[in-house]
């Protein structure tokens, strides 16, 4: 189709000046994060503030990984993750195809009830969270927080997954069921090859937000050994403040997977995170 | 294939394991919160009734209004920051003739990708009153304004507060440009007809169309705002004194810290109340009739 001339608008400096200043403040505190990773305490305080570091100090990280204990929180951090989002796979998948391709009487009751999980804020449940994770005698485990993320990501996941099943052409059970295939093996076989895309959607978003999730944590992970990343980081801050170079390094470490994450699938991330706002509700 | 698709079994295979965990960890908590918070309870020893003690208690202190205050306030400027800067640069990136959107749009998203905790320890170095980025960029400029950013009392809050800005901006920039972007060119083309400039479309056509985006995004930031919990506790712990208290912080304080569980529960309870009642005025007065395209 032909553009329209609304299209070919003139470049209004001042936009691109409003939008070159903005991606400045975004980007420039992670830049300066990184840059002082690689400086000198006396480099950050009193010489070179803000530019790039003249000798980059790969010492500061070499001091990150064996004074904190960045490798632990970072295995803490992959094994809670990898469990959540692998049970939550599990559970979701079954789920949304019952709640958008089966046929009973409660569903939408049930999808209605799932949902309700988007809107509910974790601080309000966390004191009887705490509690229930006490008495089930799990505190101080790692399903002391897997069990929690999967139940606060179950939402979401839902969610997405059964629009998407909702998406494809019934005929595809029909011929499933007319060639003999019963329901576990046309699940299995035919209908979850055909939601991969929503499928990395979930994984994604879940990744995400469990990797970086901090107020549970804070809350139900105290043990130091038991630690993840977000909640390790914060412990240190006290005991290391003054060596800025070294914490420099933690935070870069810490953020690397996500960073990497995002730059390489940036739609699929964006994609993931903003089609809970615009269905929820 | 109705015998297939209404294999009661097959049903409850599938569905039961997701009930099952969801009320237990989401449902259950829930209704417990507000049960709890009728109670005196100090977490070990044997809950006593107490009805509304524990809520006339909490109107009487001074540090609910606080607390209250301060969530509302994180709320407007999370609102107005956010979703005002947001919305000016999703409507500056809609230009196609601007070179690197890409670019663009991955920038204002990035920071949204971090930790929580990374964003706050970043901005913990950079608001430091003797080394960080804020202070000795006024000090390269000659300017004398040096602030305690973090330890004064009258702008600790706000120090927060931007600090969660510039953290989430790329969530709502991203929601707010997927909205601009759905809707369709015939209502910019026929407003261009019309003679519009380009301000008047942004403001009179795009913008109303985009109703219902703007409406989870007003909810999503308001009770962001008065939930904020995480950057307070990692940057200021509710300080100094209790000029950044919020609700959340004196869930946590009352249950954690002092043992009082029931009224840290009644507080959780006025935060669910305070943000039903945002979500509901909002939906009142954004309804408008489901815009169709």
């Amino acid at each position: 189709m032909k553009k329209l001339f609304i299209f070919r608008r003139k470049k209004n400096y001042f936009t691109i000046v409003l939008l070159i200043l903005f991606s400045v403040i975004s980007i420039y505190p992670l830049l300066y994060l990184l840059f002082y990773s690689l400086k000198t305490n006396d480099e950050i305080f009193y010489t070179n503030p803000f530019g790039i570091p003249l000798a980059p100090q790969f010492d500061n990280y070499r001091r990150a990984v064996q004074l904190f204990d960045i490798v632990g929180f970072f295995k803490n951090s992959m094994v809670i993750t990898l469990f959540s989002v692998m049970a939550i796979l599990i559970l979701a998948l079954p789920f949304s195809y019952a709640i958008s391709r089966m046929h009973w009487k409660l569903k939408n009751t049930v999808s209605f009830y799932l949902s309700l999980g988007l809107f509910i804020p974790i601080q309000v449940i966390i004191v009887p969270l705490s509690i229930l994770v006490k008495n089930m005698h799990i505190s101080n485990t790692y399903l002391a927080l897997i069990i929690p993320y999967i139940a606060f990501n179950l939402a979401f996941a839902c969610m997405v997954l059964s629009s998407s099943f909702s998406s494809l052409p019934q005929e595809l059970e029909e011929s499933a069921f007319i060639d003999g295939s019963g329901v576990f093996r046309t699940f299995l076989e035919i209908m979850i090859p055909l939601v991969k895309p929503a499928i990395s959607t979930a994984i994604i978003f879940a990744t995400m937000s469990i990797w970086n999730e901090y107020t549970l944590a804070s809350i139900l992970a105290t043990d130091q050994k038991l630690k993840t990343l977000p909640v390790g980081l914060t412990s240190f801050v006290g005991e290391h403040s003054t060596d800025w170079g070294a914490m420099g390094a933690c935070l870069v470490i810490a953020s690397i997977p996500t960073v990497i994450l995002y730059l390489c699938c940036s739609e699929q991330v964006e994609k993931a995170l903003t089609v809970s706002g615009a269905v929820k509700g | 294939m109705n015998k297939m698709l209404g294999n009661k079994k097959a049903i409850a295979a599938f569905t039961l394991p997701v009930l099952f965990v969801f009320s237990l960890i989401v449902f259950f908590p829930i209704i417990q919160t507000i049960q709890k918070s009728f109670y005196d309870w100090d977490g070990l020893t044997k809950p006593i009734f107490s009805g509304f003690k524990n809520y006339a208690e909490l109107l009487r202190d001074p540090l609910f209004y606080q607390a209250s205050k301060n969530g509302v306030l994180f709320a407007i400027v999370l609102v107005i920051f956010q979703i005002g800067i947001s919305t000016l640069l999703a409507l500056a990136l809609m230009n196609p003739a601007i070179p690197f959107r890409r670019f663009f749009r991955n920038a204002y998203f990035i920071p949204a990708v971090l930790s929580v905790t990374v964003a706050c320890q970043l901005f913990s170095s950079i608001y430091n009153p003797e080394f960080g980025m804020i202070n000795k960029l006024f000090e390269t400029f000659g300017l004398d304004w040096q602030q305690d950013w973090l330890s004064d009392t009258r702008c600790s809050l706000l120090a927060v507060a931007f600090v969660s800005v510039w953290h989430g901006m790329g969530y709502q920039f991203s929601i707010i440009f997927a909205g601009l972007k759905s809707v369709p060119d015939q209502y910019q083309e026929a407003a261009m007809i019309d003679g519009a400039n380009r301000f008047q479309i942004n403001t009179k056509v795009l913008i109303p169309l985009i109703k219902d985006t703007y409406r989870i995004c007003l909810i999503m930031a308001i009770t962001g705002g008065i939930n904020a919990y995480s950057y307070m506790q990692i940057l200021t712990k509710g300080g100094p004194g209790t000029s950044s208290h919020t609700l959340t912080y004196m869930t946590f304080r009352s249950a954690f810290t002092i043992g009082e569980y029931g009224y840290g529960c009644a507080v959780a309870a006025m935060l669910i109340l305070q943000c039903l009642t945002a979500t509901f005025l909002i939906n009142k007065f954004m309804r408008s009739e489901s815009i169709t395209y």
